[in-house]
């Protein structure tokens, strides 16, 4: 994802401009992009293997198992002993892009093969610290028989990292595909591309290119188009909210540009057309490099642009440090906006005269002109200079979890939340956790890289640190204990009345933490160690001495009772396992349109967080 | 004729001794003046050599009783570093992943830290030479602001802990806020957690400082902070900056004074521009203004500086003081010396009380630092240890972090030692006998005074400056103390000793560090000198009526043709005395970045010798995005001298 400025600035003294021009991933959510799931017709003559579902569960215990519920919905793949085959969409594909959800049973296996050849590995891999291009999200291998045993395969394209989730639990995937190229007689000019793979929140793929088709391709050539298939054969595995779009409608492109750059940038209405340019002349590119003056400057540059179907095309401008419009045949797309704008305009096939004007005035930022175009079966691209960029790179600063364990920054959750005590535990089984050390509570798990300390190492820095893998936020930061009059008493916000203290933590022999506290006058200690293989955090809270009345938070969101004490939270995005309570029953409860899932605790609650 | 050959060569020998006693005389006065030593004649500054890649953005100091040095990072790294004198120290890390450790202090086997949400106490319980226990002493509230920094903690007589929290910085950075409670606050934290609010007024107390068992702090220039200084911390005390006020209504507040009472007398200076937004406000030359110690007036709890730090001179960051214990730089035992982040530097300062409150005296005291210096300690050898960064802001030692030692090599400088108020002036005290001649010459000594203004605008330009005449100088005895009678002292102004002539006898050098900055708070009573006691040799009067006897007059030298004076570019040996003059080389060099950018690269950016003087008096800190810290406006700089500075400064474009 091309993010111009992906480390804001914030320095109190400057503002800063986060133009975050994101190119790609730019989501046309329509209707008519998603795959509805009431049937099978959208696929090509379905194996039995092949079913619809409205609900359906994995077993974090046993391989293989994916239990389902009547209903529809979701498309649910039950291999059994044999016959089992791929799907097949009807439809084929050349430059799209996908966006789905899946669910694996444990130990399962399957894949998505863009226009059925180039297979994109599903796997569960759950625990796995190096993952190969095997593993969950990796570009699977080639495959050349005539090579000796062992070195058959190549080619194959390992994950970033192993975002992974855990069994039964949702996983999201977006991946961008750009077909092979061919000229007039057929000839291979290009090789297909993965523009980019994101995974549970995670780029794990960026622009890979694929030689060829991946091994079990569905037949032996590459072609412009080619049906998007679905792994059946190797194991249980469950799909909803497939949406593909479609690319197949040549790129709108700019010609006869031409620029003039008037000095002085704050400019109303055509007042420049009064003035000498400071500079003017014909550009190959659309660009703000033309302009010799850093600020202060109002370029404006016209031209033609190309559209070879007819149909709604949508502009983003991007114009830093200052105000902006565009306009195509007279016509106002993109309307005086400061910063950044958009705008859509219907038009015809054709040549169409286009004016940009961009006036700078704040000195701060850089001048930075971008322009991208998004149409019917044309996927988001840049019409303006790609090496114009309002931020100077900066190298990442980043925190591996085998030197430093702990790492107390400020941490972000959406919401605009900003916990500002407390403590990032990170581990090289790949398991990290944020702690916040104001309520007692676990508000970010995540699996992959430990932290990307750039936002508060940089410069000044803002003091925060952004976890470097896949996270899951647990809900907004609430104490984890209160005294509840009766078992549906409102779980209070802030630890005011309570007499909450924070302790701080002691390591034990392997830098691992324990966090201690004071409720109601009772210290409270609370550790947390990593299940095997990364696999959860299993949590002891154990409480100095017994109070009546306490009851400890686990979850908010939604709740589903899975039995065994096991409880699926927000939709299946992560487990809550109560482990031993001392006897006591977890409560499901309604709480202001969610569900809080709590429990009396006494002296003593294990409980662990899979994800 | 033998008598006469005789009489003649008498006459010639004694003729030729004559000549060459001058000549002599003349060789030596200038040998002496290019030889005169410097800071590093005495003073070194060494490395404290550390594991490659180890990343040292000093944030703490603190030695321990056994000599090692706790090294605390903005990195939230502590070491603790062995024998951090010798040549291989060896570092070991106690702790790490705290939040920007800005302090620490050793008690009892302890360590306790200032993070920026709370003050914690480190315990290695298993002694395998790493910290176990990690224990929240006291957690105070966080707005999330980048800049509510926390410093500290310094440990009181009876074993309580003090720190001091900077306000947080708004989009309208030049007027900082106080977001959450105790922000802008010094705390008095006990063992058990028990938070006593002891101050409010702060701005950045990086400087935070416990010296002899009270506390002591400085403040860096921002709106209501003309410059730097140092001010002892009293509970209840108002340190000047209103933002920390809204609080005062919070229940154990020692200080009853609200943000209403103080803006009904002091105008905020809350300014927009015709968008509607907010724009910083800038000084206004030629205004009625009110200085701090007219607004002590109506705020008796105010507390005005001890010692004044002049802006640009003596740094712009200040922040940790230490005492020099006795045995460590000779002479200076037992005074202050004060690190600065922004200019690299250390400055000495001489503390005395006069009618029960603190003043003094401040020099610069040594250069060359390689980044901005933030923490001081003294080891066991009598060595300096400096705790070093600039991430985020700059500094005149261009690297960004480090962790050196200043060591003294047993030389003692020829510097003023003291200097110390008197009823009818000061009292100049030396390190070495001085030339007499010359130290009774009133010639030798130049004194004038200014203050700040106090108001709601970044940082102040020197105001209401005044000469201070001379009147009569008395050298003691053994030519170690200087007596002068000034007139036009002013209470609370800052007094600027210049002794450029001044020599010492054994060697006929110039001091290392002819300038002083004395704070007047107090004159104090006693017995005034008498004329019959004081010489009132004036060599400048008496080269200058000489001129007038001889009837050379006071003629100025002829004037050239107006336009080539005018706009005669001046050479860099003209322009250095202003730029010096000026506090330019603080933040500028001619050709190096600095904490502001080089001349040759402002030539760069052809502005005209009119723009250049405008910028001078009224910069625009926006035209360099890159340079963390804005240049104040300098409307002090007399015209001619900008322009001259101008001049040159275009002349550096190629």
């Amino acid at each position: 994802m091309d993010c111009f400025n992906q480390f804001p600035k914030l320095s109190g003294r400057k503002k800063f401009w986060i133009v975050c021009f994101c190119l790609l991933g730019y989501q046309q959510v329509r209707a008519q992009n998603a795959v509805s799931f009431h049937d099978l017709s959208f696929f090509d003559n379905p194996s039995s293997n092949w079913k619809i579902a409205g609900g359906v569960q994995a077993d974090i215990a046993q391989d293989e198992v994916l239990t389902l519920k009547e209903g529809t919905g979701i498309l649910v793949n039950l291999p059994g002993k044999k016959g089992a085959k791929d799907l097949f969409t009807k439809t084929v594909y050349g430059d799209a892009d996908l966006e789905l959800d899946y669910m694996m049973a444990r130990g399962s296996n399957s894949g998505i093969y863009l226009q059925g050849r180039y297979e994109i590995q599903l796997l569960d891999s759950w625990g796995t610290v190096n993952p190969k291009s095997g593993d969950n999200g990796g570009i699977y291998e080639r495959w050349d028989d005539s090579k000796p045993d062992g070195q058959q395969g190549y080619d194959g394209h390992a994950p970033r990292q192993n975002a992974s989730r855990a069994p039964g639990l949702w996983q999201h995937i977006k991946i961008s595909f750009q077909a092979p190229r061919f000229d007039g007689k057929g000839q291979k000019i290009a090789n297909a591309k993965v523009l980019y793979i994101w995974l549970n929140g995670v780029l794990i793929q960026d622009n890979v290119e694929l030689s060829g088709p991946t091994r079990g391709a569905f037949d032996k050539v590459e072609t412009a188009t080619g049906p998007l298939r679905l792994q059946g054969d190797h194991g249980a595995v469950a799909f909803r909210n497939i949406r593909i779009i479609s690319y197949d409608k040549p790129q709108p492109t700019l010609s006869n540009l031409k620029y003039r750059v008037y000095k002085g940038g704050d400019m109303a209405g055509d007042a420049y057309n009064k003035l000498k340019p400071e500079s003017e002349g014909a550009s190959p590119v659309l660009s703000s490099n033309q302009s010799k003056l850093n600020n202060d400057f109002l370029m404006r540059y016209t031209g033609n642009i190309q559209v070879k179907e007819t149909g709604e095309y949508a502009f983003k401008l991007s114009v830093p440090g200052g105000k902006g419009k565009f306009r195509i045949n007279g016509t106002d797309v993109v309307t005086l906006t400061e910063n950044a704008g958009q705008g859509k305009i219907q038009l015809p096939a054709g040549d169409h005269p286009f004016e940009l004007f961009y006036s700078k005035t704040i000195d701060w930022a850089k001048p930075a002109l971008g322009l991208t175009v998004a149409g019917p079966g044309v996927r988001e691209h840049l019409l303006s200079d790609a090496n114009v960029s309002n931020n100077d790179p900066v190298d990442p600063i980043l925190i591996n979890a085998a030197s430093s364990p702990i790492v107390r920054s400020f941490s972000d959750l959406p919401g605009g939340i900003r916990v500002t005590h407390s403590v990032n535990v990170g581990s090289t089984a790949l398991l990290n956790y944020t702690y916040d050390l104001d309520k007692g509570m676990i508000v970010a798990i995540w699996r992959g890289g430990f932290l990307d300390a750039t936002p508060m190492w940089h410069d000044r820095g803002d003091g925060s640190s952004r976890p470097a893998g896949s996270v899951q936020y647990l809900g907004k930061p609430v104490p984890a204990i209160e005294k509840l009059h009766d078992a549906n008493a409102a779980w209070v916000l802030d630890t005011a009345g309570t007499g909450y203290k924070p302790k701080g933590y002691v390591l034990n022999a392997d830098d691992v933490p324990a966090f201690k506290y004071l409720i109601y006058g009772v210290p409270v200690n609370d550790a947390s160690t990593l299940m095997d293989k990364g696999q959860g955090i299993h949590r002891e809270i154990t409480l100095a001495n017994a109070v009546d009345g306490l009851f400890y938070h686990l979850a908010t969101g939604n709740v589903e009772t899975l039995g065994n004490g096991l409880y699926a939270i927000d939709d299946k995005s992560y487990y809550i396992r109560i482990d031993d309570a001392g006897g006591a029953k977890a409560l499901v409860r309604d709480a202001d349109g969610k569900q809080e899932l709590i429990i009396p605790i006494q002296k003593k609650l294990t409980y662990s967080i899979i994800f | 004729m033998d008598n006469t050959l005789k009489q003649m060569i008498k006459r010639g020998a004694f003729l030729c001794t004559l000549v060459i006693i001058a000549l002599v005389g003349d060789i030596r006065n200038t040998f002496a003046q290019a030889e005169s030593p410097k800071e590093d004649d005495f003073f070194k500054i060494m490395k404290v050599p550390a594991p490659e890649g180890t990343i040292l953005e000093v944030g703490g100091l603190c030695t321990l009783p056994n000599g090692t040095l706790a090294v605390t990072t903005r990195r939230g790294d502590i070491f603790m570093v062995e024998n951090p004198t010798g040549q291989h120290p060896f570092f070991r890390k106690f702790a790490s992943g705290l939040h920007e450790v800005l302090g620490a202090a050793w008690k009892d086997g302890a360590l306790y830290v200032v993070q920026r949400g709370e003050l914690t106490k480190l315990v290695d319980t298993n002694m395998d030479g790493k910290a176990d226990v990690f224990e929240t002493i006291y957690a105070w509230p966080l707005s999330g602001n980048y800049h509510e920094y926390s410093f500290g903690p310094k440990i009181a007589p009876d074993g309580s802990f003090f720190v001091t929290l900077n306000l947080g910085f708004p989009p309208d950075w030049w007027h900082p806020k106080s977001f959450v409670p105790w922000r802008g606050w010094a705390l008095n934290i006990k063992e058990d957690g028990t938070v006593t609010p002891w101050a409010a007024g702060f701005r950045s107390p990086c400087g935070i400082s416990m010296i002899d068992g009270e506390l002591w702090y400085a403040d860096n220039q921002g709106d209501w902070v003309g410059s730097g200084s140092i001010m002892p911390i009293k509970k209840g005390a108002f340190m000047g900056h209103p933002s920390s006020l809204v609080w005062t209504g919070l229940p154990n507040s020692p200080l009853k004074l609200t943000p209403e009472q103080f803006f009904a007398k002091n105008n905020p200076r809350v300014e927009f521009d015709k968008n509607g937004q907010p724009v910083k406000p800038q000084d206004i030359v030629n205004e009625k203004f009110k200085t701090e110690f007219e607004a002590k007036k109506e705020f008796p709890e105010l507390q005005l500086p001890a010692v004044w730090l002049p802006h640009g001179i003596l740094g712009i960051s200040n922040s940790e003081i230490v005492k020099i214990p006795e045995g460590a730089f000779g002479p200076f035992a037992g005074q202050l010396l004060i690190c600065d982040q922004g200019q690299s530097m250390i400055d000495r300062i001489f503390l005395e009380k006069v009618n029960g409150e603190y003043q003094g005296a401040a020099w610069a005291f040594r250069s060359g630092f390689q980044s901005g210096i933030v923490r001081l300690a003294w080891l066991s050898d009598g060595s300096l240890a400096t705790g070093e960064t600039n991430r985020g802001w700059g500094s005149a030692g261009e690297a960004t972090m480090g962790l050196q030692r200043l060591v003294w090599n047993n030389r003692v400088p020829f510097e003023m030692r003291a200097i110390r108020a008197m009823p009818d002036g000061f009292e100049i005290e030396f390190t070495k006998p001085v030339d007499k001649k010359v130290a009774a010459d009133i010639a030798s000594y130049s004194i004038e005074s200014f203050i700040y203004k106090y108001h709601g605008v970044y940082g102040s330009p020197p105001v209401n400056t005044e000469k201070c005449p001379i009147a009569g100088v008395k050298v003691s005895e053994d030519g170690l103390k200087a007596r002068l009678i000034v007139n036009n002292l002013r209470r609370y102004y800052i007094h600027t000793i210049t002794l450029a002539a001044i020599r010492d006898k054994e060697s006929y050098f110039n001091l290392v560090h002819p300038t002083a900055y004395y704070t007047l708070n107090n004159i104090p009573e006693g017995q005034k000198l008498s004329m019959t006691e004081v010489s009132t040799v004036n060599s400048a009067k008496a080269v200058a009526s000489a001129a007038v006897k001889k009837g050379m007059g006071t003629k100025k030298a002829t004037a050239l043709k107006p336009g080539a004076l005018v706009n005669a570019i001046p050479t860099y040996a003209e322009v250095q005395p202003l730029l010096l003059k000026n506090t330019c080389l603080s933040c500028h060099n001619t050709t190096k970045r600095q904490v502001g950018p080089a001349y040759v690269d402002v030539a760069k950016r052809k502005y005209s010798v009119t723009e250049l003087i405008q910028l001078i008096h009224s910069p625009k800190p926006e035209h360099w995005p890159d340079y963390s810290t804005p240049m104040p406006p300098m409307p002090q700089v007399p015209k001619e001298e900008a322009r001259k500075i101008a001049l040159w400064i275009k002349s550096l474009a190629k």
